[in-house]
């Protein structure tokens, strides 16, 4: 995943704990970015670990790679990775857990090894229970509609079709099927199951019931992400995520609009 | 009236808690988020229906910056970084109404074969997702600006 390119200048022990760092900052940047981090926390924690280690790093953010310069001011040694963004999701613990070891680095000066081996626990992801973050988010989007307005059939409409399309998403993505087709397929499956209160005229705000049964979906960080982005001057990540954020909101409209097709609501 | 906007803060604080669940934060974060969810949506909620009637925008602009802060100033409370805070908190604001009009305006209007039928549709997709734009940038920028305002509290809260 990493490949090492140029070193100009090296003596033996320096180029060994140089080379180290570089490979161990690119993968540490890749993970950050994987995890949902912004490009201002990635510079920021790269760069405090690199200067702990009497070094300086450069970078080039993109949206699939990341690009590190390691320069060892003392013996202008100077070594570049590249790494590739593993496929992971958005996991704040890790970035939180990443961002204290670039803390523990900088304060306590624990050695490089050590703090690879830190890093190495991190980023093994423990299994999260499913099941139980389903009812979550299913109880999260029925309070949704609730905020909209929905009744509480509405609501319990949404509850169903949310934990339907959540469900569906979590089995897709463990077949590693392409996001944006999962994002169609979800979003169709929770409005098909949202439509049934404009079908059967069960509640007193069916529109309600569809428009929040597919909310679970809104890419909320990818979003967030790139405006911090723009803030931070980093505009070709920012342009990356905000596309991507629009490419998924398309899906979902598209998954939307063939639900209502299939269950012929009369709606378009 | 105060019971209305307890409602309001009770479902903001589940809609946050679950959706916190979707991006994996450390579980000490989920009760931050309910508290900041539910203080900004109800917020929210009083600048639009009490006397001041405000109108969505600025209420949305208000309440987020209010979601930016407060996530800034508990993260180093807590030790997490602000940004976990930022999506489950906002998410109840998100204009999934307008979203929905908006898309359904687009189809109405494709499908429209009259004039007037279809400049009316074009009104109601025009006005709809022009609102719903200035809602979602007013809730990213007003939720992201403090994270920027107090740099070194937002990367310092993991020390």
């Amino acid at each position: 995943m990493i490949w090492t390119t140029m070193i100009l200048k090296t003596s033996n022990t320096s180029k060994q704990s140089v080379n180290d760092l570089c490979s161990f900052l690119a993968d540490y940047g890749a993970h950050l970015l994987a995890s949902g981090a912004t490009c201002i926390r990635l510079d920021k924690n790269i760069c405090r670990i690199a200067s702990s280690y009497g070094m300086k790093a450069e970078m080039t953010i993109m949206p699939r790679h990341i690009h590190i310069t390691i320069l060892d001011e003392q013996t202008c040694e100077i070594q570049t990775a590249i790494a590739s963004v593993p496929d992971t999701g958005i996991n704040f613990s890790v970035i939180t857990e990443l961002s204290r070891l670039s803390w523990e680095i900088a304060d306590k000066k624990i050695d490089l090894y050590k703090a690879i081996d830190k890093y190495n626990k991190i980023i093994i992801v423990t299994g999260q229970n499913k099941l139980f973050t389903i009812l979550l988010v299913m109880l999260a989007n029925a309070s949704f509609c609730r905020l909209f307005g929905g009744d509480i059939i509405a609501m319990i409409i949404v509850g169903i079709s949310c934990f339907a399309g959540y469900y569906t998403k979590t089995w897709l993505t463990s077949r590693k099927m392409d996001v944006r087709l999962v994002f169609i397929i979800c979003s169709m499956v929770s409005s098909v199951i949202g439509s049934t209160d404009i079908l059967f005229a069960v509640g007193t705000t069916p529109e309600i019931s569809l428009s929040s049964s597919v909310l679970y979906l809104v890419p909320g960080i990818p979003l967030l992400n790139s405006f911090s982005d723009m803030l931070y001057r980093r505009y070709l990540c920012s342009f990356a995520r905000f596309t991507d954020a629009v490419i998924l909101t398309c899906c979902i409209s598209i998954g939307l609009y063939i639900g209502s097709l299939l269950m012929n609501t009369n709606l378009f | 009236m105060i019971e209305r906007i307890f409602q309001d803060a009770l479902f903001s604080a589940i809609a946050a808690i679950g959706f916190a669940a979707i991006s994996r934060p450390p579980h000490r974060a989920f009760l931050y988020c309910a508290i900041i969810a539910a203080a900004s949506h109800s917020l929210r909620y009083v600048l639009m229906n009490t006397g001041y009637e405000m109108h969505i925008i600025p209420a949305t602009l208000i309440a987020s910056f209010t979601v930016g802060l407060m996530a800034v100033l508990v993260s180093p409370l807590s030790k997490i970084p602000a940004e976990t805070y930022l999506f489950p908190s906002l998410l109840p604001m998100i204009p999934g109404v307008y979203a929905y009009k908006t898309f359904l305006g687009l189809a109405v209007c494709i499908f429209s074969k009259e004039q007037v039928s279809f400049n009316n549709n074009f009104f109601l997709l025009w006005y709809n997702a022009t609102t719903c734009c200035c809602i979602l940038l007013c809730m990213v920028i007003g939720a992201v600006a403090p994270i920027f305002i107090f740099k070194k509290i937002s990367f310092q809260a993991t020390r």
